[in-house]
């Protein structure tokens, strides 16, 4: 209150703005300063000084201008914007609410089947939205081993390439359809999930977050250098499209087998496949999200969240923490093995480079900003984290700036996840059914 | 000593943690349908006793057998905490251990987990939610509402546990540990913290499951005035050996106990100290 009232120091102001722009400028000679240019003539060192000096002004008028709002207004103006009382709080304080939240979820899950028909929507949306639900997938697979188990897991995007790979060599090496490798590829990477499961059943929390870590590079280091049978870093190509019910999404049937386009009388166009495709991961991801409704309400679902609760409580009433924890890892695995195989049949094209340790982390903060457990939020946070991103791709290499934004963002606006809500699995005293 | 096997024999329980001996030699039974209390001065060993007894800690040397009243024996320095918990020893904890996220009828589903598993058969039947797995699951609300109706948290059912206040946050953890199922309960410290109208009707309830449950209990306590009331034998232990053994009476008038409590050394002064108490 008394910074409010008094002059400005401006000597001191200066000192401090100065200071940051100094920083800036560091961080930014070796970050921005030089770009390397892959010309026809080799590489190429590009030194960009001036960009520096933007980065250092850009800070320096940054920091003058919000210590002059503070010093003007008061900390408590700041306070205020960080504790979120001038955004909108109240739209998710409502979502917290069983029934909104329900007639929410309905709302979201008729927009998205409508979406393909929406006179705005083209191609290049329903791309990006079939994208979207990747995540949305992954993320509410994850959101078992995290969110209900409390296994702290940063390698899922292991059980992810195992999917993926699974598809595309079952696939290409015995021309299994599509359909068939689905099922096969979640039982592969569920298996991983065991594999992994076994070595860190005593580990919690950090320790556990490091060996998950180590499982997802392991995975794709033998993808890497496995190469008879993954292709190495080269990949794999030419994987099967998936097939309506049989009938081929291609321009010209091949193998003597039928088009989609041909027999339902329609001239083809690529857009039958693309929204083919989205339909298909919304059909998964609500499978997904379906499965994990039910199996919350049932014992093993209560097991896993009394384990993130207090594993020892739960030793004591004779609930064996290893299948409970195995089971977690196999079965939030398998999901992630599903979306792998979806992915790889809608590139059909996989390399290791799809499944970086970013991947990990990107699922990772769908579940922790959605407010871990919340089956909404993680939609809501897969949608700014993984879609803000892509609509900013006219950025070039600023883009990611949009993803560091939204979760920057989303952590002073809710620190505890968009919509940190649980939903008790039954009800005693209200006689409603769970 | 009655005729009949007890539910519970320790024998020569010893358990060391480096070069300190924390249990040396113990052994005492639980009789079936008995309150059995196991006190003592701080760090005499109780808890580490308890930890033994529920598989949290493995035993350097000793036997602890329990007698299912069923007819069977297990021999549970042998068994991990969860199968021994399966095997109907139930323990509490001294600083309490309930799920707090979830809410207190959810806690008390997760204490019978065992039994809505094998109804659920690996969740196959509760996905296709048959008729059996339906009935196991509305006959474990059943139980979960007796229990919170005995211990006077009906009203709470539906909040958080971990919201709960601390006496009710006690005795839901008691009433946990019976929706599990127990032949032979296990409490440690469940007085603690509580105060005098509350540990009057802890009492009540701890008579009411021995009574009307048949149940037989195993108690550490501070709270003499729990001990000496619902009781029926007491071990005192002192730096890890059993000093003495007997009806609340007995304990009560034992020099070597109250010089244990009170740290009075001289001859003299324990003559002087159990005169006045006799």
């Amino acid at each position: 209150m008394s910074l409010a009232t008094s002059r400005p120091n401006y000597v001191a102001l200066l000192r401090d703005s100065g200071a940051a722009a100094v920083v800036a400028a560091l961080l930014a000679f070796p970050l921005l300063g030089f770009k390397l240019d892959a010309s026809a003539r080799g590489l190429a060192l590009d030194v960009r000084l001036m960009w520096v000096v933007y980065a250092a002004a850009a800070v320096f008028a940054g920091r003058l201008f919000f210590t002059l709002i503070i010093q003007h207004y008061g900390v408590h103006f700041v306070d205020r914007i960080t504790r979120a009382e001038l955004l909108p709080r109240y739209v998710p304080n409502r979502l917290t609410r069983y029934a909104s939240r329900h007639h929410v979820g309905l709302a979201m899950i008729v927009f998205a089947v409508l979406l393909p028909w929406f006179g705005f929507s083209d191609r290049n949306l329903i791309d990006k939205a079939t994208l979207i639900l990747i995540y949305v997938m992954l993320g509410w697979g994850l959101n078992i081993v995290v969110g209900l188990a409390g296994l702290l897991d940063l390698g899922y995007v292991a059980f992810y390439a195992v999917g993926a790979y699974s598809y595309a060599l079952l696939s290409s090496t015995f021309g299994l359809s599509f359909w068939i490798c689905l099922p096969l590829a979640g039982l592969f990477a569920g298996a991983a999930g065991l594999a992994l499961g076994f070595p860190v059943l005593r580990l919690r929390g950090d320790y556990l977050a490091i060996v998950t870590l180590g499982f997802g590079e392991i995975v794709r280091e033998v993808i890497i250098n496995w190469q008879v049978v993954t292709g190495g870093p080269n990949g794999l190509a030419g994987i099967e499209r998936p097939t309506f019910f049989g009938l081929q999404l291609l321009p010209y049937a091949k193998n003597g087998g039928t088009t989609f386009a041909d027999f339902f009388g329609l001239s083809y166009s690529p857009d039958q496949r693309i929204i083919f495709l989205y339909y298909l991961i919304l059909v998964l991801a609500l499978f997904t999200n379906l499965f994990t409704l039910r199996i919350r309400k049932l014992p093993i679902g209560r097991a896993w969240e009394a384990l993130r609760e207090d594993e020892i409580a739960c030793r004591s009433l004779g609930l064996n923490p290893t299948m409970i924890k195995l089971s977690a890892f196999a079965i939030g695995a398998s999901f992630a093995g599903f979306a792998g195989s979806f992915f790889a049949t809608r590139q059909g094209f996989i390399s290791p480079e799809s499944f970086t340790f970013i991947e990990s982390a990107i699922i990772l903060s769908i579940v922790v900003l959605g407010g871990m457990g919340s089956q909404i939020g993680i939609v809501l946070a897969a949608l700014l984290l993984v879609g803000l991103p892509e609509w900013f791709r006219d950025l070039a290499e600023f883009r990611m700036v949009a993803f560091g934004a939204a979760m920057v963002l989303i952590m002073v606006w809710r620190p505890q996840g968009l919509l940190a809500h649980r939903d008790p699995t039954l009800h005693l005293n209200d006689g409603s059914k769970p | 000593m009655s005729a009949a096997k007890p539910i519970l024999s320790v024998e020569h329980l010893t358990i060391r943690f480096g070069g300190l001996v924390a249990i040396d030699d113990l052994s005492f039974n639980a009789a079936e349908g008995e309150i059995t209390a196991l006190i003592g001065p701080n760090g005499a060993g109780k808890t580490t006793a308890f930890n033994c007894i529920t598989g949290f800690y493995k035993p350097d040397v000793g036997r602890m057998s329990f007698n299912h009243p069923g007819g069977k024996t297990y021999y549970l320095e042998r068994m991990d905490g969860f199968r021994i918990a399966q095997a109907g020893v139930v323990r509490s904890f001294q600083n309490i251990r309930l799920f707090p996220a979830m809410s207190v009828a959810e806690n008390l589903m997760v204490a019978q987990h065992v039994a809505l598993m094998r109804a659920s058969m690996f969740s196959i039947a509760g996905f296709l939610r048959l008729p059996s797995f339906l009935k196991a699951e509305r006959e474990a609300r059943d139980l979960a509402r007796h229990w919170l109706e005995l211990t006077g948290l009906s009203d709470e059912a539906d909040t958080l546990a971990g919201s709960l206040p601390y006496g009710s946050q006690r005795r839901l953890e008691i009433a946990r540990a019976m929706c599990a199922g127990p032949k032979l309960l296990c409490l440690d410290e469940p007085a603690a913290g509580l105060n005098p109208s509350e540990s009057l009707a802890l009492n009540e309830l701890l008579l009411k499951i021995r009574d009307d449950h048949k149940m037989s209990i195993l108690l550490i306590e501070h709270d003499m005035s729990v001990v000496m009331q619902i009781s029926d034998r007491i071990n005192v232990l002192e730096q890890g050996r059993l000093i003495a053994e007997g009806t609340p009476v007995e304990i009560r008038n034992n020099p070597d106990v109250i010089r244990a409590y009170l740290g009075v050394e001289d001859e003299d002064e324990v003559a002087a100290v159990v005169g006045k108490g006799a």
